[in-house]
């Protein structure tokens, strides 16, 4: 991930540049990030992130993250994505209810008269859930005071702005500026 | 001249190191056991040092050194929350306790912001009930200065830690340590480790001024003295918080409840006085469940002493 800080106060955007690749990498986004552009102007106060996906987030089905196969009226299901293991399994409660959803394994799961295509068509995540915790990440990184926030989103480029306090039309035209050069220069 | 110092090690004989200590006309500061292990924190008079550490060393421990033995420090954040907890400011209170103090770690409930962080009059009488304050801030200074107001009515001793060196705030507080800020994760760099040294090192200093302003007046009685006689009463023997007497460098923290106790404390009989009659009482404003003891200091207790024989001062 490349990040670019820039605004008057050095200290402070050495400082954030290593506090957004730390939070970003301890919460698992940074992988999923292919470059961030971090404006910082405190004595105003506005704060910009704007942050470039490497891909646009989808939605995900069951069929993504394990394979699915019939024996007679039974279903099997193995997990091959550990990592969507919870949401599989309650997708599957949610559906067949806890009695019929026999976990064998870790990654092995029966059920017993279960629909294949009913299951592998089951959405565990939508491609917003994935933004949404992206844009979580970003405001942990934001400084606590600066609570008033505006948000842009364009496919796989999101940008947060934050102030104090009024949100001007001005703040967010700043904001919008260095979204559209960040979409330009990554050639969304 | 009394030296304050730790033994850090085994339970294993330790009854020797404490008779060792009443018998020189030391005290124990604090005592705390965990499994077999042990760690006394004691103040003995300094002709004796040599002879402790002998003991300490022949019974297996360690003798360490702990300027900060016997204060109680507040570190303090805007808020408590995960922009500021539990790094630095969990690292810069563990630091302390290293050398000896008690630490407390405290969230202000509208520090966060640099236009709207505010401190209520009842934050402040908390940390004025310590002996010193150590307050953490962030990695902007416009947002460092504009947050002054947090900590410039604070009447014990501050001590501001910061990411960048804010300009003009030398009149403002005790001590500034940059180069901190904001951080993510455990101090635990060499250079990290270098700078939580040199706070600890600024809060020596500034208690140790705090302390040859009090010698210039001394207490009437050394709180350790307090704690000797207030360890055999039996609400605080009872007691099960983890330290039911704390020493303040000019009183002491009392972990029982104000209201039942405030008598038979100021009933207490030191040098032929009454406790009450040498030592100012409060309840502590964090709540009910401790109360606060300031001892007058000499020229206090005189001045006190005239006034009820009656002495009129001479008009100037």
């Amino acid at each position: 991930m490349e990040t670019e800080v820039t605004g008057p106060d050095a200290y402070g955007n050495e400082a954030y540049k290593k506090l957004f690749e730390a939070l970003m990498g301890e919460m698992g986004k940074a992988l999923s990030l292919d470059r961030a552009k971090i404006f910082l102007d405190p004595a105003r106060p506005l704060f910009i992130f704007t942050i470039v996906m490497r891909t646009e987030p989808e939605s995900k089905t069951i069929a993504d993250a394990a394979s699915i196969r019939t024996e007679g009226s039974d279903v099997h299901i193995t997990i091959s994505d550990e990592n969507y293991a919870p949401e599989i399994l309650s997708a599957l409660w949610r559906i067949y209810g806890r009695d019929s959803v026999d976990q064998q394994t870790r990654f092995d799961i029966k059920i017993g008269n279960g629909d294949d295509e009913r299951i592998a068509g089951t959405e565990i995540t939508s491609g917003e859930d994935a933004k949404q915790e992206i844009i979580g990440a970003m405001w942990r990184i934001l400084p606590e005071g600066i609570k008033a926030r505006h948000n842009i989103s364009e496919g796989r480029i999101i940008t947060i702005a934050a102030t104090e306090e009024i949100f001007t039309q001005e703040l967010k035209d700043i904001a919008l500026r260095m979204h559209s050069e960040v979409r330009d220069s990554a050639n969304v | 001249m009394y030296e304050v110092m730790m033994y850090d090690g085994g339970v294993y004989r330790s009854n020797e190191l404490l008779e060792m200590i009443e018998d020189i006309g030391g005290v124990v500061l604090q005592k705390t056991r965990s499994a077999q292990m042990l760690t006394v924190t004691m103040s003995i008079p300094g002709e004796d040092k040599e002879e402790v550490e002998k003991v300490c060393t022949a019974i297996g421990g360690m003798v360490k050194s702990v300027p900060l033995a016997g204060t109680e420090i507040a570190v303090v954040g805007p808020t408590l929350g995960r922009h500021h907890m539990p790094h630095p400011i969990c690292d810069i209170a563990e630091v302390l306790r290293q050398l000896g103090a008690i630490t407390v770690v405290m969230g202000l409930a509208r520090g966060r912001g640099k236009a709207t962080s505010q401190i209520s009059m009842q934050e402040m009488d908390i940390i004025n009930e310590y002996d010193a304050a150590v307050f953490v801030l962030g990695n902007f200074k416009s947002c460092v200065e504009a947050k002054s107001h947090l900590f410039e009515k604070i009447k014990v001793p501050v001590i501001l830690v910061s990411g960048p060196m804010p300009d003009n705030l030398e009149e403002t507080c005790d001590a500034i340590v940059s180069g901190v800020g904001r951080k993510s994760e455990r101090m635990r760099t060499p250079e990290e480790r270098k700078k939580l040294d040199e706070i600890s090192d600024r809060t020596d200093e500034v208690l140790r001024i705090k302390r040859k302003m009090l010698e210039e007046d001394p207490l009437f009685v050394h709180p350790a003295e307090i704690k000797q006689l207030l360890e055999e009463y039996e609400p605080i023997k009872e007691s099960l918080r983890p330290a039911p007497i704390v020493l303040h460098l000019d009183g002491l923290r009392l972990k029982v409840p104000m209201k039942d106790n405030v008598k038979n404390i100021s009933d207490m009989i030191v040098y032929g006085r009454r406790l009450g009659d040498i030592t100012k009482i409060s309840e502590s404003r964090i709540d009910g469940s401790s109360m606060i003891v300031r001892i007058m200091t000499s020229s206090e207790v005189r001045d006190r002493d005239r006034d009820a024989q009656g002495h009129v001062p001479p008009v100037p």
